[in-house]
This record gives structure tokens, C-alpha cells and sequence, in this order.
């Protein structure tokens, strides 16, 4: 069936969202609110000599300041503890957190924030990731060894390292017949969701309630507990609609702080970002990265070995990315047979703001160097591009680079689908051309939980942990409850976001959602089903196991007139035993890592019901200015079942406009100080809908073996790992040797044609 | 802050003499008090309900338009799409659908950045503006005396931009604006070029004049006098694109390096000058150029236009 041809599915948040009635947190307002703003560094490291907030504190309308002082003094972080909720002594990025204050308005928090004065003593500034590694360098965090660190592995600057090892590289590199070695060097980009974070906070004796844009409330509320002392009984976190969050609002970031000026003004206070503080203070962005990698191949263009080296720039504190380092180096082998395989990672501490979760973590960069990377290989071995790919990818039955066997994947098919798609091999204006990448993405299981309850008109309500970041995944529950339970989508409602009401599910991150909380929906509806079916049996005098429940009806099978309305069942039900169901269920695990060695193992070097992409990208370039345009872009997923067609059409298109960004336009630019020089969307330039390209799409949906719901994986994140690669390619065949840098902007492919050299 | 309504142009003209500054759709006034380019005046009169000012009307002289006409009515207002076609290739290249539909002419006239997308085009087609105060009978400037740095005018602070002037324009002529842009919706100049070409009956150049836009503290002219006389091929446009890049005095910044910068100007001023001519000698090339030709992705030589 072609996306066209399937249903047309209305989410349940888009009415609210398309016409304005939804409520965002910005519009929160609570009887006797105040109004934080929080006091950053401004500067990229330095120590605390001073800090005094007299002046502040005395201003008309300021109720409270808090620094580090007035805080417990916990250190957290998953993977390092290497942060506190204030800085104390030393200030490693601008964003860096010294002070918050709580007043009667915006303006006179703003005003009071300036009046705090904070005297540092200068150190120097750590942003060059080779320099920072060296024995010189100034040491990030010069404590490092007494954090809490778990099983990650650290070093001098080094957040967390990885290696994964497999074979003998060396050897067998000795051996190839070609060997190319490349150099690919990535910007750091950002999340850049449109509605900047916020959070609101009141307090009711010794519970408080937080109102937070994040992704993640459980994990949100997990930070506010650690930090603040906190069980989770007496922290809940509610999320209204969100406005976007693209990995940028996972983790949990300063909930604690308006928790604690709440409790300390004695009143509700509420934080609203500006764009600029979007941009400068949390801590999620895409890591920048230098990558090396060499790959020998056989006289017939198999690769026999890659040997791989990549820096990520971790900034000031290692935030969710312990796990980076080995999901880089899974990304650098690729979807792609090598027997003999060394790839080392460290993600590097620099006084830039922290990165972190954003949309596949490390994908679409270190999958822009690799595919880059395996262009210059098929060249090198006189093979096309797509030939070459067909040769060496990953298919059923095949090995991944940990040793993962694979069961049935479509990467293969992809390739097909989506080369196909583009027209691959017509001819081309001189100024046009088509570069082909291919990608892939893990799933994660993960547990995760659901209510689900009928009540006595037979309307429900599915109260779901899981949390929707605009994916629609949380939207598409509906789906899957109702068909367990015969009934139609819309007799449910979606109660989510709220820690305090709904079991615990990891939030909307890692493609996650429906993967998982699909699973407990529809547990948490068979059980439903099973008080349906034995109250049908009992009303109909027949056999529960032959009771059908299907189009709001329940009816014996085989006698369609012996029915009665699932409707009339949950009147029955709301007399007795009500209609009540829970799920969560086992989730489905992960494959192991076999035959390979893995330093600083963070549980990614394989993956449960792996995702394979192929995306064929047509641009057009501009000779004369280094402008590049992408006209089309054709895309073929295997991301397994397909649930929710226009819900995961969405997901693609969503993704690919987010891979042109990082690949043409967005990139974020350091001043040696350590500073963000483009930290505002008229200098950070995001895709626009006038820059849509024409997308074509294919799912390649096949049979996964130990999937999500239905047989599906997940479709998230998945999409925007492929296109930065294939614009890549297709710019190195109109410029005669790839770019290199990422953003590959107009200027950088300008140097590269005639006019660097004026 | 004090926030007046003005519905005439005299209580407008007053409010200015008692302090206030004036806005119209705001796009540049509101958006940089919340970038911290300067905070909100204390006082702010809105004239944009003053009818009187919200007109295109024609002249014995040429076109008077009206300071409070958005772009999004210049871009398809048919006295301006036919006869002074680079105002309407800038104006619709403006920022988004609500830049364009709120944002004003006067106000960008009158905000005086070296990138305003309108700035080359009213140098080219010779344009003036029409600056009033209570005290004073109006008096016309012409932008290039207007225009005296970044944010910067020659007008007083009780003078009111009340329209802009374009004098008639000359038998086998055509405009142009043309601008380097990253991507195709919210984007700021990073170079971008104007262009007045006249034509003889022969096709050869009676009259040019090229302007620069975000490559000098204001928005520049380009002395290319020495085409006059000469047909319009590739060393014609090679001449303008050197003399462009040589009066160019552009910054490095986040968003280009002086190099490109310098380089790219005289790729916009070929491109304008190439468009500008073919639309003198008669043939269509859409508002606005840009997407005409896809600047960015395509030469004007490949786009097949049509007589």
C-alpha cells in the first residue's frame, strides 16, 4: 500500500495546536506568581571569587536569590556526576548556572540578575578537542577523579571513552589492496525546538508540583529528587503540550531550580527562556566532532578493515552523553561488513556549552563522515557509489560490526527503493547531481507502563507515562487500544503528561514511545478485552473465548446476531466490577555483542530491532557563489510496521529538513573565548518551509523478528541519520572532492571551487 | 512606556515634536528592543491607521508611495511589478508572509540598515523620500543623502518619512534586485545587488546604475559608467562584477568572511545587470529574481527566459 492510500489519522493534540487553544507552559499563570531569570557565567571558565547579591536582594520587587549556597550540595549526572544545580567555585561554560532569582515581574527579575556581581578569576578557556587531550591543557574539571563515574571511562579531559575491536585491524589493513584515509570535521548544531523551555513550580506544604517543558518528566523528576533531596512522593511533574523538542528538552535541567525559589519565596514561580537562553544554557546541542578513518579493501572492493578515530566535544559537563562515544564508533562502522574493525572514541571536555541528547545522538554527523568516507572508497576502487554499497552493507543473515546476527532487515531493499526513487543514473545538468547514504538506528527496549479504563458510556481514557514531544507517537496509543478492544480511535482520550497519575515510562527519547508504551496499551487493553469478553459471555450465554470484539461490538463468533455494544457492557461493568486495565509487559532484548572487544561498554554496540535507511538526495549548485540547493530527496525506510502512516511520514519528511539544516546551513560558531558567536535564529539558520524539497518516501515494512508492537521499530530519530551523508556526496561529485566540514555552507564549498583559490 | 494612536498625520507630527518615535508594523523596532539593539523609546506613536499614508498614487513626476504601504503590496502592486521592478524583486524577498505583510517601506527606509533589501533597488530607480515636521513645510531628500550609516539618517527626529518618491522611469529600461541568500524564507542580505539598465534601440547600454547592499556601512553605488555604450556580454557583466567586488568595503562576520563577501557582491551585480537588461529589452522574468532564476542554484544564462 503506498503512503497515499492509507487512512487519514487525526491526531488528538492537533486541533488545540492548529487553532491556538492549546495550552503551552508560557501560558501558565498561578494566583501570586513570581517570575524567575537565571544568572549565567557569561564567561567560558573561571574561578569564583566573589559573588554578591546584596543589591539584588534589596531591589523593590525581588523576593529571592539563591546561589550554591542555599541549595544541598549534591553532584549529578548520569554516567559522571560532574555537575551541581549552581556553580560553585568554578564556571565552565557561559550558560553556567551562579544564581537564580525569583521578583514580581520579568523585568525587575532581569534587572536584579544584573545586579548580582560575581568576581571570577580567568582560567583558560579549553575548546580545541585535540589540544584539550594533550598532558598541558588545563583540566576542565581538575577534580575529575574523585566524580562518581560508574562503568564510564574517563581520562585527562576525557568525559567518556569507547573502543570497539574486532578482528585484527592492523593486520589485516597490511593486507588490502586500497586503503583511503579521511579527515571529516563537524560544527556542533542544536536541537532548536520552537518553544523555548519553561518551567513552573508551587509548592503545597512539602509536595510541589512542577509544570515543565521537558521531554522526559519522569527523569525530570528523578533530578529534582537527587538534587533537592526529594522522595518521589512528594515531587510531581506535569507536562501541558510542548512545543517541540527534538532531544533538546530530554534530561532533566532546571525544574530544581524553580522548585527551590519557589520554596524559598513562599510562592509559585515560573521561568520562561528567551530564544538567546534557548540557545546558551541548557545542556543539549549536537556535539561537534573530528573524525578520522581509514578502511582497506580487497582487489574486488570488499572492505577487510577499518581503523576509526573520533573526538566528540562533550563542553563543560558529560549530561547524557556517556553512551556517545560508543554509539560514534557504531556509526563509523556502519551498517557495513568489516571483518576486522578498531574504532577509538572519547568525548572530550571543553568549556563549550555541554552537548547531549539531541535527535539521534552522533548519527547524522558521524554518518555524514562515514558515507562521505565510503564515496571516497568506491572511488578509490573504481565502483559506483550504490554498486559498492550493495557490496559491502548489511543484509539478512549477515554480521554487523559487533558481531550482531542479523535476522530479517531491509537495508538492501532501501537501497533499491530509494535510488529507484530518485531516478539514480539519468543524466544530469552539469550543475546537478544525486549522492546516495545509507543509515541506520537502534531500537531500545525499555520498560514502560499504561492504564487503561471504560467508563460506564464506554468512553475511555488510555493514562499513559509516556510523554509526546509532536512525534505523535503518543497520539497514535489510540490506535492500538482500539483495536484491541473493537472500538474506534476516537473513544479515547489521552491523559498524559503526569508523574503523579500515569506509571513510569522513560519519556519521548530514543524513538522510544510507541516501541514500548505500545507494548503496555495494549496490555493494559487485553486485559479490558478479557473483562469484555467475560461479561459478553455471560450476557450472550456463550463462551468467552468465542466472544469477538470488533466495530463496538461484542458477538459470538460464528453468530453475529447473538451482540451486544461494548457500550452497554461498560454500563454492566460500572455496577460491578469496573473496567480496569494495566500494562507494561517484558521488553524485548537486546542482541549481544559477540566476538568483539568493547572498552567503556554503554550497552549500544548492538541493538534490538535495528533500523536500516537509505536516503538519494538531488541538489543543484551554484558555481559561481558555493550556494547548494536541494531540489529532491528520496527516502526508504526500514523501520518494520508501519503504524501510523501520516504519524511516521511526518517523522521522515521532519527528519530530512532536519538533515539539510545540519548538512547546509546549521552549525554553531565558537569565539576562541569559548562563547556561541550565532546564539539567535537570524544567525543560526534552521530550514524553512519554503526550503522543502520534494520527498519521496518509501517503507520497506517487513517481518521483524523481537520488535515493538505489530512487528514496528522505532521512527524518530531514525530519519535524520542519512541526509547530511547524501548531500555530501552529491556536492563532492559537483565539486570534485568532498567538503569536509560540517555545515557544508555556501563559503566552505566556495573555497573549494575556483574561488578559494582568489 | 507612553503609547499613542495617531489617526491624522498632524496629531502624528505633533506626537514627534513632543518626543515620540513612530512605528508602523514594528518588525524592526519590537524585534530589536527584544535583541537588545536598544530598548523601547519611552514614547511610540502608531501611524499606521493614518490613511493619507497608505497610498500609491501617480504623479506628474513619477509614483509617490505612501511610507505606511507594506511589502507585501509592493511586491504585487502592478506600478511597481511593471515599471520599477527591483523594488518589487526586494520587496518580496523581505523576511516571512508576516514580515512582509506588516512591515513597512518608510520603516525600512527610515531603519537605515546596510542590508535592507529595498535600500539598493529605491538607490537605482533615483528614488527620494518625503520628510515632514510640525514645524516645516515637507521637503524631499534623496536616499543616497538620507542615508548616512548604520541606523543612521540625515532626517531630524521630529521628521516624519511620510512617502517615497520614484521618478519616471525611461522607455527599454528595467530593474533588478538580486541577493545572495542562504536559504529562501527569514533570511537577512549577506550581500545583494541592484541594477537600472537602459537600453539603446541597438541593445546597447544608455543608462546603468548598480547599487550594494550589506557591504558598506550604508547601502553603496557603483560607479560602472564605463559600460555606457557597450552591449551586454559576458565582458560587460565581468566588468560590473569587478567594479562591484572593488567598491565593496564588506565586514567579516558569522555570517561571511570579507573574501566571500567581496566576491559574492559582484556576482549579485553581474546577475542584477544581466536581469535589469533582459527586463529592458522586454522579457519576462518574474518578481522576484530570485526565485526566477533560483539564484543560489542557477545562472540567468540556463533559465530559458522568454521574450
Amino acid at each position: 500500500m503506498t503512503i497515499a492510500e492509507m487512512p487519514r489519522f487525526v491526531r488528538a493534540d492537533g486541533p488545540d495546536k492548529v487553532t491556538g487553544t492549546g495550552r503551552y507552559i508560557a501560558d501558565l499563570s498561578l494566583t501570586g506568581m513570581l517570575h524567575a531569570k537565571l544568572k549565567y557565567a557569561g564567561i567560558s571558565h573561571g574561578r569564583i571569587v566573589a559573588i554578591n547579591t546584596a543589591a539584588a536582594l534589596a531591589m523593590p520587587g525581588v523576593v529571592s536569590v539563591l546561589t550554591a549556597d542555599d541549595v544541598p550540595d549534591v553532584r549529578y549526572s548520569p554516567g559522571v556526576a560532574d555537575r551541581t544545580l549552581f556553580a560553585k567555585d568554578v564556571v565552565r561554560f557561559e550558560g553556567d548556572v551562579v544564581a537564580a532569582v525569583a521578583a514580581t515581574t520579568p523585568e525587575i527579575a532581569a534587572a536584579a540578575v544584573a545586579a548580582i556581581e560575581v568576581t571570577y578569576e580567568e582560567l583558560p578557556v579549553v575548546g580545541d578537542l585535540e589540544a584539550a587531550l594533550k598532558a598541558d591543557s588545563p583540566l576542565v574539571h581538575d577534580s575529575w577523579q574523585t566524580y562518581e563515574s560508574g562503568e564510564t571511562v574517563q581520562g585527562h579531559n576525557i568525559a567518556s571513552r569507547s573502543s570497539l575491536d574486532r578482528g585484527d585491524a592492523k593486520a589485516a589493513m597490511a593486507t588490502a589492496h586500497t586503503v583511503v584515509t579521511s579527515r571529516y570535521v563537524a560544527d556542533g548544531s542544536h536541537a532548536a525546538p520552537i518553544e523555548p523551555r519553561g518551567v513552573v513550580a508551587q509548592w503545597e506544604g512539602n509536595k510541589v508540583t512542577i509544570w515543565s517543558s521537558t521531554q522526559v518528566p519522569f527523569d525530570a523528576r528523578s533530578g529534582v529528587c537527587e538534587t533537592l533531596g526529594l522522595p518521589t512522593s512528594r515531587v510531581r511533574i506535569i507536562v501541558p503540550h510542548l512545543g517541540g523538542g527534538f532531544g533538546g528538552k530530554c534530561g532533566f535541567h532546571f525544574e530544581a531550580h524553580i522548585a527551590a525559589l519557589a520554596r524559598a519565596a513562599k510562592r509559585p514561580v515560573r521561568l520562561v527562556f528567551s530564544r538567546e537562553e534557548e540557545f546558551r544554557a541548557p545542556d543539549r546541542r549536537r556535539e561537534g566532532m573530528i573524525i578520522d578513518i581509514t578502511t582497506g579493501l580487497d582487489a574486488d572492493g570488499a572492505i577487510v578493515a577499518r581503523i576509526g578515530h573520533a573526538l566528540l566535544d562533550c563542553g563543560a559537563y558529560i549530561a547524557d552523553g556517556a553512551f556517545f562515544p560508543q554509539l560514534a564508533a557504531m556509526h563509523i562502522s556502519g551498517p557495513y561488513k568489516v571483518p576486522n574493525l578498531f574504532i577509538d572514541a572519547s568525548l572530550v571536555y571543553t568549556n563549550h556549552q555541554p552537548s547531549g541528547s539531541v535527535r539521534a545522538p552522533t548519527a547524522p554527523t558521524a554518518c555524514w563522515a562515514l558515507e562521505s568516507h565510503t564515496d571516497e572508497l568506491a572511488a578509490a576502487a573504481g565502483i559506483d557509489p550504490v554498486a559498492f554499497r550493495k557490496l559491502n552493507c548489511v543484509d539478512t543473515g549477515t554480521e554487523g560490526p559487533t558481531g550482531q546476527l542479523f535476522g530479517e532487515i531491509g537495508l538492501q531493499r532501501c537501497i533499491d527503493a530509494a535510488t529507484s526513487l530518485a531516478g539514480y543514473g539519468t543524466d544530469l545538468p552539469d550543475d546537478e547531481a544525486i549522492g546516495v547514504s545509507v543509515g541506520w538506528w537502534p531500537s531500545f527496549g525499555v520498560p514502560s507502563g499504561a492504564f487503561v479504563k471504560l467508563d460506564s458510556d464506554g468512553f475511555g481514557q488510555i493514562v499513559t507515562g509516556a510523554q509526546e514531544c509532536g512525534t505523535g507517537a503518543v497520539m497514535t496509543l489510540r490506535q492500538l487500544a482500539a483495536e484491541e478492544l473493537g472500538m474506534d480511535p476516537e473513544n479515547f482520550e489521552l491523559v498524559y503528561q503526569d508523574t503523579s497519575a500515569a506509571p513510569w515510562d522513560l519519556g519521548a527519547t530514543g524513538s522510544q514511545t510507541l516501541f514500548n508504551n505500545g507494548r503496555a496499551v495494549i496490555g493494559a487493553s487485553q486485559q479490558i478485552a478479557e473483562q469484555l469478553r467475560e461479561l459478553a459471555a455471560n450476557e450472550l450465554e456463550a463462551a468467552a473465548a468465542d466472544i469477538v470484539l470488533a466495530n463496538g461490538m461484542a458477538s459470538v463468533k460464528g453468530s453475529p446476531e447473538a451482540s451486544i455494544s461494548i457500550a452497554a457492557l461498560a454500563g454492566i461493568a460500572a455496577g460491578g466490577e469496573l473496567l480496569l486495565g494495566h500494562g507494561s509487559g517484558t521488553p524485548p532484548e537486546a542482541p549481544e555483542a559477540v566476538g568483539t572487544t568493547c572498552v567503556g561498554d554503554q550497552g549500544v554496540a548492538a541493538w534490538v530491532a535495528p533500523q536500516f535507511s537509505c536516503h538519494a538526495v538531488h541538489v543543484k549548485l551554484d558555481r559561481d557563489t558555493g550556494v547548494v540547493r536541494v531540489l529532491d530527496v528520496s527516502a526508504a525506510h526500514d523501520s518494520g510496521t508501519i503504524i501510523n502512516p501520516v504519524g511516521a511520514s511526518g517523522q521522515v519528511h521532519g527528519g530530512i529538513l532536519m538533515g539539510i539544516g545540519q548538512a547546509l546551513t546549521e552549525g554553531t560558531t565558537y569565539a576562541d573565548d569559548g562563547r556561541q558567536v550565532n546564539a539567535g535564529l537570524l544567525e543560526y539558520k534552521l530550514q524553512t518551509a519554503a526550503d522543502t524539497p520534494e520527498i519521496r518516501l518509501e517503507f520497506v515494512q517487513i517481518n521483524t523478528p523481537n520488535a515493538g508492537p505489530h512487528g514496528a521499530k522505532g521512527i524518530a530519530e531514525a530519519p535524520n541519520v542519512a541526509t547530511p551523508g547524501a548531500i555530501s556526496n552529491a556536492i563532492a561529485k559537483l565539486v570534485g572532492s568532498p567538503v569536509r566540514q560540517l555545515p557544508m555552507t555556501a563559503e566552505r564549498i566556495w573555497e573549494k571551487l575556483d574561488g578559494g583559490a582568489q | 512606556m507612553q503609547f499613542s494612536i495617531a489617526t491624522t498625520l498632524d496629531d502624528a507630527l505633533a506626537a514627534l515634536a513632543a518626543g515620540s518615535r513612530p512605528v508602523a508594523g514594528g518588525s524592526d523596532l519590537v524585534v530589536g528592543a527584544r535583541h537588545g539593539k536598544g530598548s523601547l523609546p519611552d514614547s511610540v506613536v502608531a501611524i499606521d491607521r493614518i490613511a493619507a499614508l497608505s497610498n500609491i498614487e501617480s504623479t506628474p513626476t513619477g509614483l509617490r508611495i505612501g511610507s505606511t504601504v507594506t511589502h507585501a503590496i509592493l511586491m504585487e502592486h502592478p506600478d511597481i511589478v511593471n515599471g520599477y521592478t527591483a523594488l518589487a524583486d526586494a520587496s518580496a524577498l523581505v523576511g516571512s508572509p508576516s514580515t512582509r505583510n506588516i512591515g513597512t517601506l518608510g520603516g525600512n527606509v527610515m531603519n537605515a540598515s546596510p542590508a535592507m533589501d529595498t535600500g539598493a533597488p529605491l538607490n537605482v530607480l533615483g528614488a527620494s523620500v518625503e520628510l515632514q515636521s510640525a514645524e516645516d513645510e515637507s521637503h524631499e531628500v534623496s536616499v543616497a543623502s538620507l542615508w548616512t550609516g548604520p541606523g543612521k539618517t540625515s532626517a531630524r527626529p521630529d521628521e516624519l518619512c511620510t512617502a517615497i518618491l520614484l521618478p519616471h522611469r525611461p522607455p527599454r529600461s528595467g530593474s533588478a534586485y538580486v541577493r545572495l541568500e542562504y536559504r529562501r524564507a527569514m533570511e537577512i542580505a549577506v550581500v545583494g545587488a541592484a541594477a537600472s539598465v537602459e537600453l539603446h534601440e541597438d541593445g546597447t547600454i544608455a543608462e546603468v546604475r548598480v547599487a550594494l547592499a550589506a557591504v558598506a556601512p550604508t547601502i553603496i553605488s557603483v560607479d560602472v559608467s564605463a559600460i555606457i555604450g557597450a552591449s551586454v556580454d559576458e565582458a560587460t557583466l565581468a566588468a560590473v562584477a569587478a567594479a562591484a567586488s572593488e567598491r565593496a568595503t564588506p565586514i567579516s562576520d558569522v555570517r561571511a568572511s570579507e573574501k566571500y563577501r567581496r566576491h559574492t557582491v559582484g556576482v549579485m551585480a553581474r546577475r542584477a545587470v544581466e536581469a535589469a537588461a533582459k527586463r529592458a529589452n522586454g522579457e519576462h522574468i518574474a518578481v522576484p529574481v530570485n526565485r526566477a532564476v533560483g539564484v543560489g542554484a542557477a545562472t540567468l544564462q540556463a533559465t530559458g527566459v522568454t521574450k
